[in-house]
């Protein structure tokens, strides 16, 4: 525990004067307050209903971006040889760097926090939905770092493992839509496995175990590669 | 204090380590020399546990690399071909992060950092990034993250490249002053660097063992062992070499209008050549008894001239 705490403490550290993260946290905050916008004078509803799905689809774009540097760059800079030579195991590695990142993003949501006061100000919002949505979105950020962390463990050059970040993710969001391509009985067959169709409930203020469960494996299942790939580079 | 046993290391196809064997005694600061591309830095990986080996025993401090790989990391320092530094960080910061990643109790931490910065000559620069910092100052902290824990072996790969004269000479004293109370294996293609450091060396080329032993030992492995510089007027090579005794004459480049000749010999010609040139036979200038530098010895080893593999 007390490595992954070392590991959470660098890895924030880093994030706090590295431009890029702040370049993503403003385009994050920016499509936020868009979202909200359209999404509160189009329903003209009290609530983060529009939002919450909008900022999900941002968050895979936005994500990968933010995690592409962990391995990719460590590995480049030579940094990963240190830490994979000193006494941490590389799951403590692994998760010290998803909590960085998941925390990222904590930030980035405690920065549009501004929005519900907003709701508050004009009309009546309920305040319990607020929260399911909260937990809903920092759900999907988990799991969309833990794929970026697995994507930036297998190429050296960071961007090209951020995109490729975007490109494992996509499906997860297309699958959702998928009708016109495969017809209406095997979208419905693939729907469970849309990132949408799970975070659909927190929109509407009901946290469903099937959707945690949901977010968890696939963190879990994202994270276990993670470790899986930076174990077998160093056996080739 | 390392032993390794019959080490072999395949990277796909490629064979990068043949059956290499070697010992370290503790308080031991061994040189590990060989050209680029011999084998320096995946051997390097194996014992510091960052790649496995594909056959063969390595055991450091006492314990398998393999097999218990955190008692290994635990009594290691290691400094990359690259310093491993985030140029993102201050020079405090990180080193303030490297006691955290290898367990120094927070208590001692910053006496710990401070002692380590003053030893490697980086008092005062806590605040500098890490990003900004000359080559030599960054070879600094990467030794200094090395010695943090105060491991008992460390091992260095290519400490000294990149540093100017005046740092070198800070860097050598700070490893000298680790033998005894540490075991160092440091790896070069520079000779001169063997030779102001390490009193025993082992030289490793196209993946294999090709010689060790202390560098007086090395050195006499030199083809013809040692040889007489002479400066000379009035005699021809034939003739140089026509003289009793004299085995072999080599031409050097001339020096200011003088010949210049490697003479070899079965016993030491100096006397004899001394003799001739007072009777007036030939014109000396300079006479001089040179042994075998490492350089000779090296070479003649590894059978071609530094290079690529």
């Amino acid at each position: 525990m007390n490595s992954v705490t070392t590991i959470w403490k660098k890895e924030l550290r880093i994030y706090a004067v590295n431009p890029t993260a702040y370049a993503f946290l403003a385009v994050f905050l920016f499509l936020a307050g868009l979202f909200f916008y359209l999404g509160v004078t189009l329903t003209g509803e009290a609530s983060l209903r529009v939002l919450s799905s909008n900022l999900a689809i941002a968050e895979l774009f936005i994500l990968p971006m933010l995690t592409m540097r962990h391995f990719a760059e460590e590995r480049r800079q030579g940094t990963l040889e240190m830490l994979l030579t000193a006494p941490i195991s590389p799951f403590s590695l692994v998760i010290g760097k998803w909590l960085a990142s998941v925390t990222l993003c904590g930030l980035m949501f405690v920065g549009t926090g501004v929005l519900p006061i907003i709701l508050a100000y004009y009309g009546d919002p309920d305040w319990g939905v607020v929260f399911s949505t909260y937990v809903g979105l920092l759900l999907v950020a988990g799991a969309f770092c833990a794929a970026g962390l697995f994507t930036s463990t297998l190429l050296d050059d960071q961007l090209a493992a951020g995109l490729l970040g975007i490109l494992v993710l996509l499906p997860f969001w297309l699958i959702s839509r998928a009708e016109a391509l495969v017809g209406d009985d095997l979208a419905l067959k693939l729907q469970p496995f849309g990132v949408l169709n799970h975070l659909e409930a927190f929109g509407r203020g009901i946290i469903d175990s099937a959707d945690v469960y949901y977010f968890t494996a696939m963190t879990f299942t994202f994270l276990f590669l993670t470790y899986r790939s930076l174990e077998s580079r160093r056996w080739r | 204090m390392i032993e390794v046993s019959r080490l072999t290391k395949t990277f796909g196809p490629r064979l990068a380590l043949d059956d290499v064997s070697f010992t370290i005694q503790k308080g031991e600061i061994v040189g590990f020399l060989g050209p680029n591309g011999a084998g320096k830095t995946t051997t390097m990986r194996i014992l510091t546990g960052y790649i496995p080996a594909t056959a063969g025993v390595v055991r450091v401090a006492g314990y398998d690399v393999f097999d218990e790989p955190y008692e290994v990391r635990e009594r290691v320092g290691y400094l990359p071909e690259t310093p491993p530094l985030y140029p993102e960080l201050s020079v405090g910061a990180y080193l303030q992060f490297c006691a955290e990643l290898r367990r120094v109790p927070k208590a001692k931490r910053a006496t710990v950092i401070g002692d380590t910065m003053e030893r490697v000559g980086l008092r005062g620069w806590e605040s500098r990034l890490l990003g900004s910092l000359s080559k030599g100052y960054r070879q600094r902290v990467g030794l200094a993250q090395a010695l943090l824990h105060d491991p008992s072996v460390l091992i260095l790969d290519e400490p000294t490249s990149g540093l100017d004269p005046a740092q070198l000479a800070g860097i050598r004293e700070l490893i000298l002053s680790l033998a005894g109370s540490h075991t160092v294996i440091l790896s070069t293609h520079i000779l001169s660097e063997v030779d102001a450091l390490c009193p025993r060396a082992i030289i490793i080329d196209r993946g294999r063992v090709v010689a060790q032993g202390t560098l007086a030992e090395l050195r006499e492995q030199a083809p013809g062992g040692a040889w007489t510089y002479v400066e000379v007027r009035g005699i021809d090579g034939p003739r140089l070499g026509s003289l009793p005794g004299i085995a072999q004459v080599e031409p050097l480049p001339a020096v200011d209008g003088w010949d210049a000749w490697c003479v070899r010999a079965t016993t030491d010609p100096r006397e004899l050549l001394a003799t001739r040139a007072a009777a007036g036979e030939f014109q000396l200038r300079a006479l001089e008894r040179r042994a075998p530098t490492l350089e000779d010895a090296f070479i003649h080893i590894v059978g071609r001239e530094g290079g690529q593999a």
